[in-house]
């Protein structure tokens, strides 16, 4: 029964995420809410993006340094942590970040307005609330996490820097050098990519989860609170293929 | 309107610097890879590359200045590397320049080393081919080390031999190890030798006072002054030789100096006018 109910779901998911291929492309364009949604998914993140990534710099740092100080290959530091950061640490941590802020938001205030029957009123009033209400969400997510990445890099490096100052004396611009050095675009372009389908993904499934929403108000709560599960779950099964395919072809 | 204006232009920041940091990533990137900035191509054969890969780096005068771009094989037993390196070092390599493929430390990766010429002052043209110098294969170390462990073997099995029959033979020298009577015996006779030494040279001693040979050490002594003095005399020679050099070189010197202070002053006279 439960297996059931989540083939219906996925099913249902499946659906609404066509129609936002075809709605994309349709007028009209919401631009202006498209904006706002971007600068409300993308600038406001930023601060608690910023946060995660300054942090998760400096542990890694510090948590992969004594196995390296271990082989005698402590110069390879700089290096180690920049890829892992790029490649894995960075994206992940941002898109699960994101799914706790942005896909609960949304579930949260998509339900509400489904609840209230606000969607109806739109209806109604001949918006087309999905145009309006989820192509913006969704484009402004997957347009606007990638960006959010490669701001949790750049921090979390600098994170990595203040870490290996704990312990050493480096150079900062020898300590960019080694990151240079050390990477290479097959290290940041697959990464790149998949970061754009978790943005997709955060955006869909919190715009599903309230826009199926149940009449009730605990509903908006239940709505927000699986968003961010399976948004979350989503971002893993991504993350896994992503790697995969990345495994496969290079 | 006017409260869209008090987010756009955050977002736009947010945007720019975003997209910002990523292409300077790409930037950095590529240049370290050589895709970008003028670069130009040398190709050289070798019989084998020992694991060289697209992507390795070459080094000229231990400076990375290019990467593998290309490995192919042209027939059984040549490769052909294809190397694209910074134009700002092409200047630096002559057409007798060789390309060796060594590795970058104990488990590093392989790297094309580019070694000066000596003679050509011809600078390599773009795609212009150098020539390789094959490099020392692991096989080779192994082949060679080999051959000194097995020559240990030999060695270390006529040592165990020779200490067995040392510690459980008859012979000479394992009775000198063993046998206390024959340790005794030696250093008794030792002993007796040295007393014997001293009475020979009393009698050595007694013998030059003798007439009869008086005259046969006479003559010895006489025969070793004159060999002192002449060896004094060829020393002093030898002094005077060196100091008329030195004296020679020193005039050279200063002539030397002086021409070039004349230059140096014609010079500046010619500037001034």
């Amino acid at each position: 029964m439960i297996l059931k109910n989540t083939f219906t779901e996925i099913g249902e998911t499946t659906i609404f995420a066509k129609k936002f291929f075809k709605e994309v492309f349709i007028p009209p364009y919401e631009t202006k809410e498209f904006l706002k949604q971007c600068y409300v998914i993308g600038y406001k993140s930023l601060p608690l993006v910023a946060i995660t990534g300054f942090i998760m710099g400096l542990v890694l740092t510090l948590q992969s340094r004594p196995t390296l100080v271990k082989f005698g290959a402590e110069s390879w530091l700089p290096g180690m942590v920049a890829l892992s950061l790029i490649r894995e640490i960075a994206p992940v941590i941002t898109a699960l970040i994101c799914a706790g802020k942005i896909s609960s938001g949304i579930g949260a205030e998509l339900g509400s307005m489904k609840v209230t029957e606000q969607i109806d009123a739109m209806e109604v009033s001949a918006v087309n609330p999905y145009n309006y209400l989820v192509v913006t969400r969704v484009l402004a997510c997957t347009l606007m996490i990638p960006i959010l990445v490669f701001f949790a890099d750049a921090i979390g490096i600098i994170g990595g820097y203040v870490g290996i100052n704990i312990h050493g004396d480096v150079n900062f611009y020898r300590y960019l050098t080694q990151i240079i050095q050390s990477l290479e675009f097959l290290d940041l372009f697959p990464a790149t990519i998949k970061t754009f389908f978790f943005g997709f993904f955060i955006g869909m499934i919190g715009c599903f989860k309230g826009f199926n929403a149940s009449n009730g108000t605990e509903s908006v709560g239940q709505a927000a609170n699986s968003a961010v599960v399976t948004a979350s779950l989503s971002i893993f099964i991504i993350d896994m293929v992503a790697v995969q395919i990345t495994d496969l072809f290079f | 309107m006017e409260k869209q204006s008090r987010y756009t232009w955050k977002l736009g920041m947010f945007v720019t610097i975003g997209l910002l940091l990523f292409i300077m990533a790409v930037y950095f990137i590529g240049k370290q890879k050589n895709l970008f900035g003028s670069t130009f191509h040398i190709t050289s054969q070798f019989k084998t590359v020992s694991g060289l890969e697209v992507g390795n780096n070459v080094r000229f005068s231990g400076i990375n200045v290019g990467t593998v771009e290309q490995i192919q094989l042209k027939n059984d037993s040549t490769v052909i590397v294809i190397l694209v390196m910074k134009e700002e070092v092409r200047e630096f390599i002559k057409t007798d320049a060789t390309a060796s493929i060594g590795s970058d430390g104990l488990m590093g990766d392989k790297v094309l080393t580019i070694s000066p010429g000596a003679k050509s002052t011809k600078i390599i043209e773009d795609n212009g081919q150098i020539a390789s110098v094959d490099g020392i294969e692991m096989h080779d170390i192994m082949k060679s080390v080999k051959k000194s462990v097995d020559n240990i073997g030999v060695i270390s099995d006529e040592i165990a031999i020779f200490s067995h029959s040392m510690n459980n033979g008859n012979g000479a020298l394992a009775r000198l190890v063993k046998d206390d009577k024959m340790a005794n015996s030696v250093s008794n006779t030792l002993s007796n030798l040295e007393t014997g030494t001293k009475g020979f040279s009393e009698n050595m001693e007694a013998a030059k006072s003798n007439f009869l040979f008086r005259g046969y050490f006479k003559k010895k002594e006489k025969e070793k002054e004159k060999k002192a003095e002449e060896r004094k005399e060829k020393q002093e020679e030898k002094k005077e030789k060196q100091e008329e050099k030195a004296a020679k070189e020193k005039e050279q010197k200063e002539e030397a100096k002086k021409e070039k202070q004349e230059e140096q002053q014609k010079k500046e006279e010619a500037k001034k006018n």
